[in-house]
């Protein structure tokens, strides 16, 4: 590559934090600006599409990615990106597994419009108003993105060369990252990069469950007082450790709070929510029909909680969708 | 000074606690008529002759009899036990000092592939017969933790196999690649496909191997030591790859040869379901149900009536 190596920045159905991660990054954004030009990054600098439309194929070094595929424009520029960029990287939980935005595929289109333009509890008198696809405006008419009816990863759109895991990745595998990119040191194509293979269960210090430790009522965190030395699983308490990569450095667990699985399943495992359930149900402790019904009414929202980042990702998803999605 | 007497076997068998209630056995042999295990893996198998080993001195014989190792305390013997001898205690009083004599089980049993286990001990709450516990150990300057499993107390269930979140633990035969493999069927146009995961205990009568046998190609059955071993993942990637159906059979409550198994895989099929329904898929596609010592037979109406539903809802 002549010269520094080019760099772009993307978020499509994403909440933004991935970019706040970037800037998180501090006084090393100065090594990035000296190390990278930055050549695209809408949510800092002032570029626009066509300004990545006039680049040449492969102009683009690398391309973090950060949001999963909700609309015709999140896939517009994914392909824009892709056929510009000679490394695409999925960064964050969104455009790796779908993200806080993959939920949207517990429902249809039409009910989530319903729900927000219609009956949503609201102040504003533009009720039962709906955005139209086209509006004519005095400068000519516009369009919006057509909003799709499965919400995809990345991946699942186009290809992708490695995953960065986490909502958002935390900012020192951002860094390291960065550094094993720029020094040509990534392993296979199609890894995920930033984070272990094993679980959090493996860098976890709680005190693990013994013989004979068994679940016999699910508790939510606000539900309980949560002993900060034990096993969350333990404690009735449902956490995503045991089924989601290690790499984070277990923010939420050292603020005593339960894994929510941002990371993603480990190596090996293909859907993180029916692996959890496979692993919880088999801590549950009853011979009697009724009180199982009645522990598992601890779990309110079983896709909620085993998909809350996967589910665009999901086996769930694709029966929902058939496997290529719509 | 009183002489001090050699401890008989019957002696050591009593002193722990478990095997206290020996003696009280008259050998009516109603255990063995309510074992599975005397029906459907070992003819050999007898906890009254057990019982009776130990009480006349038999030591070596009791420690190499396949009743010493293959009681699984389902317990089935207890309730019927005319002395209220609690069996599986006494048979793992024995087996206990079979393990101090250097006796090992013939059992197959599960393996941990210490690459991939993230010491979660998930497993070692889930076993029903303590098998696993976690160690730790130094592995190239750094400690870590792992898990690691007593053969000897190790039933091969494959309950832990099903529950390690990281496919870490293996059992010849059920470990998760050989059952994926399985779930191959071919299509027909006009009939509905359905994977059967079956525990082997649940089926009580030779008869129902043959009716399970009786299904053309678009029926899979796969063979499972307990429904406890039962994946959800594997449910979906059964389903995900174009199976219509998926049923699960295990034992009815409270005869499972594992324990636990039954109540485990009620709790994965009901939440898989609760998953299936959020998602507007719950439409009868996975069902589990529990197949009882009086239901020979039962069988071939919940495959048919699966199979029937699939059709009627493909309609």
């Amino acid at each position: 590559m002549a010269g520094k190596p080019k760099l772009a920045f993307y978020w499509a159905a994403s909440c933004g934090g991935c970019e706040i991660t970037i800037t998180e990054l501090g006084m090393r954004l100065i090594d990035v600006g000296d190390l990278v030009d930055i050549v695209f990054w809408p949510a800092a600098m002032d570029f626009k599409y066509d300004d990545v439309a006039a680049m040449k194929d492969k102009e683009i070094d690398i391309c973090f990615y950060n949001g999963a595929i909700r609309n015709s424009e999140n896939e517009h520029v994914a392909k824009m990106l892709r056929a510009k960029s000679k490394l695409l990287v999925a960064f964050g939980s969104c455009s790796h597994l779908g993200g806080i935005p993959g939920l949207a595929n517990l429902f249809d289109v039409e009910t989530m419009l319903q729900r927000v333009f219609d009956t949503a509890p609201t102040l504003d008198e533009s009720r039962g108003t709906r955005p139209q696809m086209k509006n004519k405006m005095p400068e000519g008419e516009i369009e919006i993105p057509k909003l799709y009816e499965r919400v995809r990863t990345l991946a699942q759109t186009v290809e992708v060369d490695y995953f960065l895991p986490g909502c958002p990745p935390v900012v020192d595998q951002v860094w390291n990252v960065f550094q094993t990119i720029l020094a040509g040191k990534l392993p296979a194509k199609g890894s995920v990069i930033g984070a272990a293979e094993k679980t959090n269960c493996d860098v976890c210090t709680r005190k693990k469950g013994a013989s004979g430790m068994r679940i016999k009522e699910f508790k939510r965190p606000h539900q309980v007082q949560l002993d900060p030395e034990m096993c969350f699983l333990t404690q009735g308490v449902v956490c995503l450790g045991p089924v989601t990569r290690a790499g984070c450095g277990l923010p939420c667990l050292n603020g005593n709070m339960p894994c929510r699985g941002c990371y993603g399943p480990p190596e090996g495992v293909v859907d993180q929510g029916s692996k959890l359930v496979s692993a919880v149900a088999s801590l549950v402790d009853t011979d009697d029909p009724k009180v199982l019904e009645k522990i598992l009414e601890g779990i309110v929202d079983p896709v909620g909680l085993g998909y809350r980042f996967g589910l665009a990702a999901s086996i769930l998803s694709d029966l929902k969708y058939g496997k290529k999605g719509a | 000074m009183e002489a001090e007497h050699p401890m008989t076997f019957a002696d050591q068998v009593r002193a722990i606690p478990g095997g206290e209630h020996l003696e009280m056995c008259f050998s009516c042999g109603t255990c063995v008529s309510k074992c599975m295990i005397q029906q459907k893996l070992e003819p050999e198998y007898n906890p009254r002759r057990l019982l009776r080993m130990v009480m006349m001195d038999m030591r070596e014989e009791a420690f190499k009899s396949p009743t010493t190792w293959l009681c699984s305390t389902c317990d089935l013997c207890y309730p019927a036990c005319p002395q209220e001898i609690h069996i599986s205690g006494v048979i793992g009083a024995v087996k206990s000092l079979a393990v101090e004599a250097g006796y090992t089980s013939p059992l197959e049993t599960v393996s941990v592939d210490e690459t991939l286990c993230s010491g979660c001990g998930i497993c070692v709450m889930t076993c029903p017969y303590e098998a696993p516990h976690l160690i730790e150990k130094e592995v190239n300057g750094v400690m870590d933790r792992f898990s690691e499993v007593d053969k000897d107390k190790c039933m091969g269930c494959g309950m832990c196999v099903a529950a390690c979140p990281m496919g870490a633990i293996a059992r010849p035969g059920v470990s998760n690649p050989e059952l994926v493999n399985q779930i191959k069927i071919k299509k027909h146009k006009d009939a509905p496909s359905l994977v059967v995961f079956i525990c082997d205990w649940s089926l009580r009568a030779d008869d129902d191997l043959t009716i399970l046998e009786s299904y053309p190609e678009n029926v899979r059955v796969i063979h499972i030591p307990c429904s406890g071993r039962i994946d959800p993942q594997m449910a979906l990637i059964a389903l995900r790859s174009g199976i219509d159906g998926v049923l699960v059979c295990g034992c009815a409550p409270g005869e499972c040869h594992y324990q636990r198994g039954t109540y485990v895989s009620a709790c994965k099929i009901s939440l898989l379901d609760s998953m299936l329904g959020q998602m507007d898929l719950a439409d009868g596609r996975v069902r589990f149900v529990q197949l009882g010592t009086q239901d020979r037979g039962r069988i071939r109406h919940e495959i048919d009536g699966m199979l029937a539903g699939l059709q009627r809802e493909a309609a």
